[in-house]
């Protein structure tokens, strides 16, 4: 269901309406206490003039009709008119043509009529000793005069802010469509398949190139989690493809074989190729659960220090019968939130790939120390190292330095041990030559 | 050993129901957690196999049920995965040991026969034998035919370990899970270099090696030696 108010025009014209209807009651309570302060205004000067009448004729109804006639000798009755009549309602005094209310006080709308013509005035009535009523009256003409310029203003103004409320509700809507149809267009198009594509920025750093970029931003981090995992597939089916052959060569070598014996070596020689792919197969899951970091869910508070003085101890004797050195350094204490065995075989493979790729004489060093809230684990050796170029690839799945071609492995563990690494929130690096070197920290 | 294997992939079933016949062990099998359980109560086996995922009942919820009710015959339990917290979960849930598949045949065999002598701990004698060795888990001595041996710590561990399954094999991951509480296999070989300096010490002034090697499988200490 299509909602159109919920879209950016209906939105901006509801509060376009909003503003018009508030401006109608404003204009509605300024127009009714402004018609209300002039009519006001006028029964006070039909109130000043009709006692300047009474307080000049002093002497009764007879001064009070010399006052009126002075007056409307002196032509200063443009907008004010009398009539002074006796108890009879016959008229003594005053040209204005109308019928004097029996009831003294005001009344609002008096019919009169001048050159002939029936107008409105305001008027007021007041009983004079005698039974004589003067009334004093002034016309409303000023007053409707006035009313009709304040509606006619009103209602243009009025109209006029309806309309560009209209126009902004659609400009807005307009704009708004149109950023939003580009980020749709680059979505259709990856959609479509064009992973490459990305949201264009207007560069003005508003709201929109706001969302635009986050929006670029995850599409890079999916892309390049999807290149992570065609690499990986590809590297997986790539380097399996070797073991997998000499499976197949030492089987085919099995069914020829006539002699039992020379048979039975060829089925123990693919035996231990098979198990040796299941092998690579569970180091792979096993790095994939830990980049899945189901790990986190069991963390605890582990002693690096024990750990660390534990493994080196258990791997000394292995190294040094191999004729490397084992130098440790390492601060006490030092406790991290993680899963120990992991730890350990985090350490273990930085121990095995020292033991397998230095020749003898190589000094092992392992370092562990604290600074502020950072710990630091360090695994070096002064052995034949790798290259700059060669150093930051050791990380990936299957990657081998060139020096380690000829050793056993499969290039697994120290990307195992970057998973556990990134399992701990840490940083790994690698220092290459001179020796190598990785550095942790947690 | 009456040995219930609780398994519902056919061919690892008949794998594993196979060897252990091989082996002399009377096997029964059953595919279904709610069958195996079934079994299971019904009692007098000497250990289980039970796979962490079963149709029916799921492995660990056979094996909770299985403590729930008292039963205390030994599971080692399988999983497909390497499963970090799987293990911890399944070993706290009541089966007393784990392996991953794929496992080797020898391992799983390894396993279960120290799996199905094992005393309790309460139940642990202070001392054990081995032929002329005497290992005194309190004092943590070593006595060779009257002839006190020093070991370090950790080859004193890897002895007491050998010589709590005396005439049987361990294997290289049992022994790296025992004696240095490692869930991997490290590639240097720190099992037997550490073998190698416990066969020298316990071995110095005396013709025989107590310590037999089992190609391809483990290490055993002979009972009699």
């Amino acid at each position: 269901m299509k909602r159109w108010w919920r879209g950016t025009f209906g939105l901006v014209a509801a509060v376009a309406l909003g503003f018009a209807l508030a401006t109608l009651v404003i204009g509605v309570v300024v127009f009714e206490s402004t018609h209300e302060a002039l009519e006001l205004q006028l029964d006070h000067r039909i109130a000043i003039e009709t006692q300047a009448l009474i307080d000049e004729g002093q002497d009764g109804h007879e001064g009070v009709a010399a006052a009126i006639r002075r007056r409307e000798a002196a032509s200063s009755t443009a907008s004010l008119g009398y009539r002074l009549v006796d108890a009879a309602n016959a008229p003594i005094a005053g040209a204005l043509d109308a019928t004097v209310p029996s009831q003294p006080g005001y009344v609002e709308l008096l019919p009169y009529k001048a050159d002939g013509e029936e107008r409105i005035a305001q008027s007021l009535t007041t009983d004079l000793p005698g039974g004589y009523r003067l009334l004093v009256a002034a016309d409303r003409a000023a007053i409707d005069e006035m009313d009709k310029r304040f509606i006619l203003l009103f209602l243009g103004a009025f109209g006029a802010m309806l309309l560009l409320g209209i126009a902004a509700a659609w400009l807005v809507g307009l704009v708004t469509r149109r950023r939003l149809a580009r980020i749709d267009q680059t979505a259709t198009a990856i959609i479509a398949g064009d992973l490459s594509r990305r949201v264009l920025l207007t560069g003005s750093g508003d709201e929109f190139d706001g969302v635009a970029t986050t929006l670029n931003r995850m599409l890079d981090r999916i892309v390049g989690l999807m290149e992570n995992l065609r690499q990986v597939s590809s590297d997986v089916a790539h380097d399996l493809r070797t073991p997998l052959t000499r499976l197949q060569n030492r089987l085919d070598e099995a069914l020829r074989e006539r002699n039992p014996e020379l048979q039975r070596e060829a089925i123990e020689a693919a035996a231990s190729e098979a198990s040796e792919l299941l092998e690579v197969f569970s180091a792979l899951l096993r790095i994939a659960e830990v980049e899945g970091l189901a790990a986190r869910a069991h963390f605890q508070t582990v002693d690096l220090s024990a750990v660390v003085t534990d493994v080196a101890e258990v791997f000394r004797p292995a190294l040094e019968g191999s004729g490397l050195q084992l130098v440790t350094s390492i601060a006490p204490d030092l406790t991290v939130s993680g899963d120990r065995r992991l730890l350990q075989q985090m350490l273990t493979n930085l121990l095995d790939n020292a033991a397998q790729h230095t020749p003898a004489g190589t000094t092992v060093c392992i370092t562990l120390e604290s600074t502020r809230d950072v710990t630091s684990l360090a695994v070096t050796d002064d052995g034949p190292g790798v290259s700059e170029k060669q150093a930051p690839e050791l990380f990936n799945r299957f990657a081998r330095g060139d020096c380690s071609r000829s050793t056993p492995g499969h290039g697994l563990g120290l990307a195992m041990v970057a998973a556990i690494v990134s399992a701990h929130s840490g940083k790994a690096t690698i220092a290459p030559r001179p020796g190598f070197g990785v550095h942790i920290s947690l | 050993m009456r040995i219930l294997i609780v398994e519902d992939d056919a061919d690892t079933n008949q794998f594993i129901a196979r060897g252990l016949a091989e082996l002399g062990h009377q096997v029964v099998t059953s595919s279904d957690g709610r069958d195996g359980l079934f079994h299971a109560t019904d009692g007098g086996f000497d250990a289980m196999v039970v796979d962490r995922m079963l149709p029916g009942l799921d492995g660990l919820a056979l094996v909770k049920a299985l403590r729930a009710a008292g039963n205390t015959t030994p599971v080692l339990m399988l999983t497909a995965v390497s499963g970090i917290a799987d293990r911890v979960e399944g070993l706290e849930g009541g089966a007393d040991d784990y392996l991953v598949k794929p496992f080797a045949f020898t391992e799983l065999a390894a396993r279960l026969h120290a799996l199905g002598r094992r005393p309790s701990a309460a139940a642990e004698p202070a001392r054990l034998t081995a032929g002329d060795i005497v290992l005194d888990l309190h004092r943590r001595t070593v006595i060779r035919a009257g002839r006190k041996i020093a070991l370090q710590p950790r080859e004193f561990t890897l002895l007491a370990e050998l010589m709590r399954n005396p005439g049987r094999i361990m294997t290289r991951t049992m022994l790296l899970e025992r004696v240095w509480d490692f869930d991997f296999d490290p590639k240097t070989n720190i099992v037997e270099t550490h073998l190698s300096r416990l066969r020298s010490k316990l071995n110095a002034g005396f013709e025989s090696d107590p310590i037999e090697t089992v190609r391809g499988a483990g290490y055993l200490i002979r009972d009699g030696a």
